[in-house]
């Protein structure tokens, strides 16, 4: 067992913060995707942004299942460097992405609080998975 | 006898790792995460830098001396009378001009060394069969003020007035606005617009015709206006009796606005930006205990002399 109690509940809220606003986002990306178009638009330019909204958030769901995969199977429950990474970057999105909803921010934002923040924890997640059942190597 | 504490102080505890450490990693990142955010969100809540500013100040205001006066008869010819202060002005309009007697008096109430008040009358001397039917008047004042950039203009007040009944007496009261279409500057002395009004020494006729003194005057981006609406003639005149004009004009208290300078504009950007840097500075002060203390990244805690005193006794 891992020395820290508390970073494993921390971890757990923050992932589920993030997951949650993410699942918000889908219900209220109309505003956004009206912020990033100009005064008059055509539904085709609508149509277009709005996919591509759906595309990065759909994205998003699936690097969640990669990581709630990890963390829910051990593989990096007990691993002090990933839980402080993943922590950290979860708030940052969480942060980031209640200011995208209430702010109205641009669709285009939305990429980079994806990259910094589901891509990366997303990519350590994998690694430690790679580390743990290729290379054999225990994770704490 | 109850014992109080009296007196407490911590003990520091130092943790030490290497620079290519994880800890180190952690503590570059956290800094960055404590020092960086505050100012995007002092930024992105707007009013960051300080752009414009205002002040409250009371001119010092003086009456030149200076009149120019248009009374428009009522026959259909078009004839007028005019008189002013300028000789070469006079001299132009020839028989038009009827010389009148002006009184001005300047008066401080509050005795503060500023003007507060113009009390202006001009008595018009009119032949029974002339009647007034409308009035334009000019008159200038030298404009100061000296809180922030020492700035003198000479201005003026333009009344123009017309009633379709002949007028006995036209009454104008009113204050001395400040009109701004620019900001001023908070240093430094501004003399821009310290060019008379009306040129007194120029002999060219175009210098006094009021359409090009009012288009040279408006052009300017701080000027003086008189605000009265409504001024009020009085009609009935005796036969013989002058026409009366009687200006009251008020100095009043103006709200002035300026380009702050650079230090104040550095001291409220500074003011926002600690106030958020506090809270953030705490938040980060608490998870670096919390991660240092559980040993969240590895690093060698160092015990502080007393401590390792006691280490060494047991």
């Amino acid at each position: 067992m891992g020395q820290v109690s508390g970073l494993v509940p921390s971890r757990f809220l923050t992932l589920l913060a993030h997951l949650v606003i993410v699942i918000t986002i889908f219900w209220t990306r109309d505003d956004n995707i009206r912020a990033s178009l100009p005064p008059s638009f055509t539904s085709d330019q609508y149509k277009k942004e709005d996919s591509e909204l759906v595309t990065a958030l759909s994205i998003t769901l699936g690097l969640f299942l990669i990581e709630l995969a990890g963390f829910f199977s051990g593989v990096s429950m007990f691993n002090n460097t990933q839980s402080l990474f993943s922590i950290a970057l979860h708030c940052c999105a969480a942060v980031s992405l209640a200011f995208f909803v209430f702010e109205s921010w641009e669709c285009s934002t939305y990429w980079y609080i994806f990259t910094f923040c589901s891509v990366l924890p997303a990519f350590t997640e994998v690694i430690m998975f790679i580390t743990v059942f290729v290379l054999k190597k225990k994770s704490f | 006898m109850a014992l109080y504490q009296l007196f407490s102080h911590p003990a520091e505890r130092s943790y030490r790792a290497g620079l290519c450490s994880k800890a180190a990693l952690f503590l570059v990142l956290v800094t960055a995460l404590t020092y960086i955010p505050p100012l995007l969100v002092a930024f992105r809540s707007h009013g960051f830098w300080l752009k414009r500013s205002t002040y409250e100040e009371q001119p010092t205001v003086r009456f030149q001396h200076e009149v120019l006066l248009v009374a428009f008869l009522s026959s259909l010819s078009g004839e007028y009378l005019t008189w002013s202060t300028f000789p070469t002005f006079n001299q132009l309009h020839g028989d038009n001009v009827r010389v009148s007697m002006m009184m001005a008096r300047e008066e401080d109430k509050n005795q503060d060394g500023k003007m507060d008040m113009l009390h202006f009358r001009l008595e018009l001397p009119l032949k029974p069969t002339e009647h007034v039917l409308g009035v334009q008047l000019i008159l200038t004042f030298s404009y100061q003020l000296t809180r922030m950039s020492r700035f003198v203009m000479q201005s003026m007040a333009f009344v123009q007035s017309s009633f379709p009944v002949p007028g006995a007496q036209l009454h104008v009261n009113g204050d001395l606005k400040l009109q701004q279409k620019q900001p001023l500057k908070y240093r430094g002395v501004d003399t821009r617009y310290n060019v008379s009004v009306i040129n007194g020494t120029s002999i060219f006729a175009s210098d006094y015709n009021l359409k090009s003194i009012a288009a040279a005057y408006y052009e300017r981006n701080v000027t003086t206006i008189l605000t009265d609406s409504n001024p009020i003639w009085l009609v009935g005149r005796a036969a013989e009796a002058p026409f009366i004009i009687n200006v009251i004009i008020r100095y009043p208290m103006e709200i002035i606005s300026y380009y702050p300078g650079f230090w104040e504009t550095i001291k409220f950007a500074w003011i926002q930006y600690v106030s958020i840097l506090l809270i953030f500075v705490w938040i980060f002060e608490r998870i670096k205990i919390f991660v240092f203390q559980n040993q969240v990244v590895t690093t060698v805690p160092i015990m502080t002399q007393e401590e390792n005193y006691k280490e060494h006794l047991s």
